[in-house]
């Protein structure tokens, strides 16, 4: 360590040239990476790629066709008929042909092209109208193949739309004041293109419609935008801030240019190195330049600082920079230490965006380090001697009798002489902290990520005020096949083909006949472990063959068999057995009356409308027809209209797995949670007629993942890096009371803020888990330096009440001035419409700003009540 | 230009002319080409009957299958109107389906369409309308069951290949349908239409329909040995969603002398013996 430090000061002050060199071309080298930059907004990356969730999520989308789709909400709250309307209609038919054309030729897509999949794509010029022609007679019609020209004909689109209760809530408001359009796409990164295409089209449209585009893959790519502006305003005005606040500080534009091109050097060196390494740049790391600009300068104002205090010009620059250097090697490198480990300790979340972000703060915070202890010395040995007279003498003076100067004074006075009171009081805000802290509720809202006047958060308000939610999530429901059957439910098979044989033996008198011969055929094949299929295709195998050379009426016998045979053996799709659908029915309805969920949607109704439809389109048949070839007419119907395949969005061909769609009114994770919570019990207390599991799929699902992964994982990170610090602490003082002390107003003030963070309701999401973890590493640095500070200083002076005087002087300037730049430099994330960069600026402005005051209040009020304690083996 | 010239020019106009004669005359009009296809895929013998087997893939790989009987009908010598019985036996839970369809030519007259649906017990007439809707969930729609009628378009024919008539259709009703246009690939030798590419906006193939494979079936006429070149193997293929259908066609016979009381109301509910085996 001792060699290190020798070595690494000497070397800057004697080679600061080659020193300055070195930063420059390495950070240059980094730079070269800039134009690799990838950009990853994808919500699914939350989760590592095997996360099963995940896995299954994907799998989903995959066996039900579901793409990532853009919704275009068209609002109409001016005309009476709401968008029922002739011009409103007109443009919502003109809007969707042009949607039609939104897309490119790609060879590199299986379909050849990329852009909006036209034959999925959902609205009213684009369904099919099931409905009644004359007596008797069934209509299959587009709900509006064309713009309506009369009020009368707007109308009549207006009753048919309502009379589809798979189109309600999804594709028109029932207040029928908003239409959406449903565009899926190819690749949901085309969502830019389409949306800007989209926002062209709509300003050329007349009218007083309002338009919204919303959709998670357009806020995904907002994201993608919002923050490079955030990261091309937000960090260059962090650096203009602290600039700003350094100059209040120091006043010589020459001594903190330095903190600057530490602070900036070694984020454009981070980034650089991240990209270079193939890592993307996602929401969290994006604010990686923002959080360097802030720790970078710190190291730099500390030496700053400390030379001010140090420098006369006896003895000159190089004597006075190695004794700066000497003096805050350790508590440098013990701060940088304990920030790198706290952001490190990121890197054990099983959330891949977090890790990379922690990763590479911890090494940006290095590098600074690096470059602070290589430049700083070398900066200050390049400025000549002459420009540094008087400059430390003139700047104490000011900087004893300055605002900042009579506070702390006033501070040090009341720690000291007032310690236990101050003791009662952070013990008692500790006390009330942890009460808030169990408080706290543990949500997160996608749309809720940019603040109201976004034009995504508008069109998420509006949509939600008219329709039945629009966050979609994929209930899953997975039926299984008995893979075998027993001797004895073979025994009962052919007892019912028997049986079925008796009941027709009327119309086919050589049935009853057949059915037996077949039966003693199969009997005495004594085929020992047969599958179910394998049983069922044995003996229609053998009614085939027989039938083959049978007579006419022998055959049509034989037909029968073979048709019951069938149906027997359809039997086992489990999504096709009317009791399975009723009970998918009740789930459903049991999901809509509870509060959250807005509208669900699944085969169930596509069977129940063309029952409807079919008999004589009047409500009370609006049900599941009571044997299962009726559903599987149905289903058939279903499948004759202009748009077949919108029944593999909600079952796949084996009928052995259904999906339900759930639209929930709220974005919150939480409403998700309640909704998985929901469908659970409703098992549990509801037990399926059939083996039925269920899974959740959608990108709301996986948020929710992501949410309860939160807590344990953040937890643990944070009591790994609390304990890696502590360790570091008791290392660093070579005892663990003081490693202990050293953690008390970090403890406190991470206490305070959860504790206000539950108080005030705030939910608890992933900037605000990520949060604590990074506070921990850079709130325990004020401490390190005031107790390293102490104890040296109590080995000069040797007595307490001296040191907390010393202490109130020149070191508690320099932390104080340390607070300020790192909690006002975060200041700047508050800039811009993203929401979880301006809870991040505040909750880090707070934290800093806490810590800072715990640290100058608990620490010597601790100190002056324990002294003998603390002090008895330093002297 | 002078007086020989001109002389020199016209006879040389003449002489292409008469170049050209030999082979305009070995070559039928586009209307010819189209009657003999609109014959050879629809109108065959008096009447006919056959098995139909269809396996729809999906874009996954996923197969689902379906079977019918079908029995033609023609109602004249002119290839206008036809009846069609579809008697579903595949799924088993759909068994005893009947579509049915009278089909008008004419280009102002609908056909008329019947539903049978067994288990809800339900003889249903289809309304009037769009004929362009899938055929029982495959990528063949009903108008290629039935067969589009020539009067619905304006045919082309842009092309000559060495084996192909190359025809281009464009509907003259374009708003019921959800293509541009069709551009139909018909065998020189039998008129047989192998290929039909179909076509949205900015000339996107998007649908095509193609002959895997043709048989030639004996049949009797008034006493005589005939023979029919027959379709008995295509596939549709829906390119947008990246779905196929293969209909395979087997048991074909032609002029069985079907009556014409079959393709009525009553025999839906009890379909002839003659279409269930």
């Amino acid at each position: 360590m001792k060699a290190l430090k020798n070595a690494l000061i000497n070397f800057s002050i004697k080679h600061y040239k080659v020193a300055t060199w070195m930063m420059v071309v390495f950070t240059a080298a980094m730079c070269a990476f800039f134009p690799m930059v990838e950009v990853d907004t994808d919500p699914e990356n939350m989760l590592p790629r095997d996360d099963p969730k995940r896995i299954f999520h994907n799998e989903t989308k995959k066996n039900f066709a579901l793409s990532e789709t853009v919704v275009v909400g068209v609002v109409n709250e001016h005309d009476p008929d709401g968008v029922f309307n002739p011009a409103t209609l007109q443009r919502i038919f003109e809007l969707t042909e042009f949607a039609k054309g939104l897309r490119w030729q790609d060879e590199s897509q299986p379909q050849g092209f990329s852009g909006v999949i036209e034959v999925d794509m959902f609205g009213p010029s684009l369904v099919d109208h099931m409905s009644q022609g004359g007596p008797g007679e069934i209509k299959f019609a587009w709900l509006m193949n064309k713009p309506p020209a009369t009020r009368e004909e707007a109308l009549a689109i207006r009753d048919k739309a309502y009379s589809n209760p798979m189109l309600k809530g999804r594709m028109f408001s029932e207040d029928g004041k908003v239409i959406c359009l449903y565009l899926p796409l190819t690749d949901k990164h085309l969502s830019y293109r389409i949306n800007s295409e989209l926002n062209k089209k709509i300003a050329q449209m007349k009218g007083d419609e309002e338009y919204h585009i919303a959709g998670v893959p357009v806020a995904e790519v907002a994201i993608g935008v919002e923050m490079f502006s955030q990261m091309s305003v937000g960090s260059p005005l962090a650096m203009l801030v602290i600039f700003g606040l350094m100059f209040l500080f120091f006043r010589k534009m020459r001594i903190i240019i330095l903190p600057m091109i530490i602070a900036t050097f070694s984020v454009m060196a981070t980034m650089g190195l991240m990209i270079a390494l193939g890592f993307q740049v996602h929401i969290l790391s994006s604010m990686i330049p923002i959080f360097l600009m802030c720790i970078g300068t710190v190291s730099s104002i500390h030496i700053l600082s400390e030379f001010f205090d140090t420098y006369t010009q006896e003895k000159g620059r190089e004597e006075s920079i190695k004794e700066v250097m000497h003096t805050l090697f350790t508590p440098i490198f013990y701060t940088s230490l304990t920030t790198a480990a706290g952001f490190a300790s990121l890197t054990f979340t099983p959330i891949p965006p977090a890790q990379v972000f922690g990763a590479f703060l911890s090494v940006g915070v290095m590098i600074a380090w690096l470059y602070t202890v290589i430049f700083a010395p070398a900066y200050i040995m390049m400025i000549p001697e002459r420009k540094l007279a008087n400059f430390g003498m003139s700047a104490r003076q000011t900087e004893t009798q300055s605002v900042l100067a009579k506070i702390l004074w006033a501070m040090g006075r009341l720690t000291s002489n007032h310690a236990k009171l101050v003791i009662f009081f952070m013990a008692m805000a500790s006390g009330l902290a942890l009460w808030g802290t169990l408080q706290i509720l543990v949500n997160d809202n996608y749309a809720k990520r940019f603040v109201e006047s976004h034009p995504i958060r508008k069109a998420d308000i509006a949509m939600n005020r008219h329709l039945d939610g629009t966050y979609t999530a994929y209930l899953i429901l997975r039926g299984f096949n008995p893979l075998h059957l027993t001797e004895n439910e073979k025994q009962e098979m052919l007892t019912k083909l028997r049986e079925f044989a008796d009941g027709i033996k009327n119309k086919f008198p050589s049935v009853t006949r057949l059915a037996q011969e077949i039966s003693q055929e199969i009997k005495a094949l004594n085929v020992k472990s047969q599958s179910y299929n394998g049983f069922f295709d044995t003996l229609i195998k053998r009614i085939d063959q027989k039938s083959e050379k049978a007579s006419d009426d022998d055959y049509y016998a034989y037909d029968e068999l073979r048709a019951f045979l069938g149906v027997e053996k359809e039997k086992q799709k489990v999504f096709k057995q009317p009791k399975v659908l009723s009970y998918i029915a009740a789930l459903q309805r049991h999901m809509e009356s509870y509060g959250l969920i807005g509208k669900t949607t699944s085969l169930v109704d596509a069977v129940r409308k063309v029952n409807q439809e079919m008999i004589d389109g009047k409500l009370q048949n609006y049900r599941i027809p009571d044997k299962m070839p009726g559903v599987a007419e149905c289903l058939l119907q279903f499948q004759q209209g202009h748009r077949p395949k919108d029944l593999w969005h909600m079952v796949t061909p084996d009928f052995m797995n259904a999906n339900v769609w759930v639209q929930l009114k709220s974005g919150d994770s939480s409403a998700m949670k309640a909704a998985v919570e929901t469908v659970d019990d409703y098992f549990k207390s509801n037990p399926p007629p059939a083996m039925l599991t269920h899974k959740w799929a959608g990108l709301h699902y996986i948020n929710l993942v992501l949410q309860d992964k939160l807590i344990p994982t953040m937890l643990r990170s944070f009591l790994g890096s609390f304990l890696v610090v502590f360790l570091m602490m008791s290392f660093l003082f070579r005892s663990i009371k003081w490693g202990i002390l050293c953690m008390v107003p970090l403890t406190i003030t991470i206490l305070i803020i959860y504790g206000l963070i539950g108080w005030f309701g705030k939910d608890y999401d992933l900037p605000i888990a990520v949060l604590g973890v990074l506070a921990l590493g850079m709130a325990v640095d004020f401490a390190i330096h005031f107790l390293q500070r102490a104890r040296v200083k109590y080995r000069e002076l040797g007595t307490w009440d001296e040191v907390v005087h010393k202490m109130f002087g020149e070191p508690a300037r320099a932390i104080s001035k340390n607070v300020l730049v790192i909690a006002i430099g975060f200041l700047p994330l508050l800039v811009g419409p993203l929401v979880p960069y301006k809870t991040m600026g505040i909750m880090l402005f707070a934290i800093m700003t806490l810590s800072g005051i715990v640290t100058l209040f608990a620490l010597p009020a601790i100190l002056t009540v324990t002294q003998k304690w603390f002090f008895n083996k330093i002297k | 230009m002078n007086l020989r010239s001109l002389i020199a020019g016209i006879s040389l106009g003449i002489l292409a002319g008469l170049w050209v004669m030999p082979g305009q005359a070995q070559e039928p009009s586009v209307d010819e080409i189209i009657h003999k296809a609109n014959h050879m895929a629809l109108y065959q013998g008096a009447d006919g009957k056959g098995k139909v087997s269809l396996v729809i893939t999906d874009k996954e790989g996923r197969i689902r299958n379906r079977e019918f009987n079908m029995l033609r009908k023609n109602q004249d010598n002119v290839d206008q109107d036809q009846k069609y019985f579809a008697y579903f036996k595949a799924p088993a839970d759909v068994r005893k389906m009947v579509f049915m369809v009278h089909k008008h030519a004419a280009l102002e007259k609908d056909d008329d369409r019947w539903l049978y649906l067994p288990s809800l017990d339900l003889v249903k007439r289809i309304a009037a309308g769009d004929k362009r809707t899938s055929f029982v969930g495959s990528d063949f729609l009903y108008e290629d069951i039935s067969g589009r009628s020539p009067v619905d378009d304006q045919h082309e024919l842009i092309k000559t290949t060495d084996k192909f008539y190359v025809v281009k259709n464009i509907p003259k009703r374009p708003e019921s349908v959800e293509f541009e246009y069709y551009v139909a690939y018909i065998d020189k030798a039998t008129f047989i239409p192998f290929k039909m590419e179909f076509f949205k906006k900015d000339n996107r193939l998007y649908r095509l329909i193609e002959v895997l494979k043709t048989e030639n079936i004996s049949a009797k006429k008034n006493g005589k040995d005939v023979v029919y070149p027959t379709v008995t193997s295509s596939v549709a293929r829906d390119l947008e969603n990246g779905s196929s259908t293969a209909m395979i066609y087997s048991n074909i016979k032609y002029n069985v002398g079907l009556s014409d009381d079959l393709f009525t109301e009553r025999y839906l509910r009890r379909p002839p013996r003659d279409v269930m085996r």
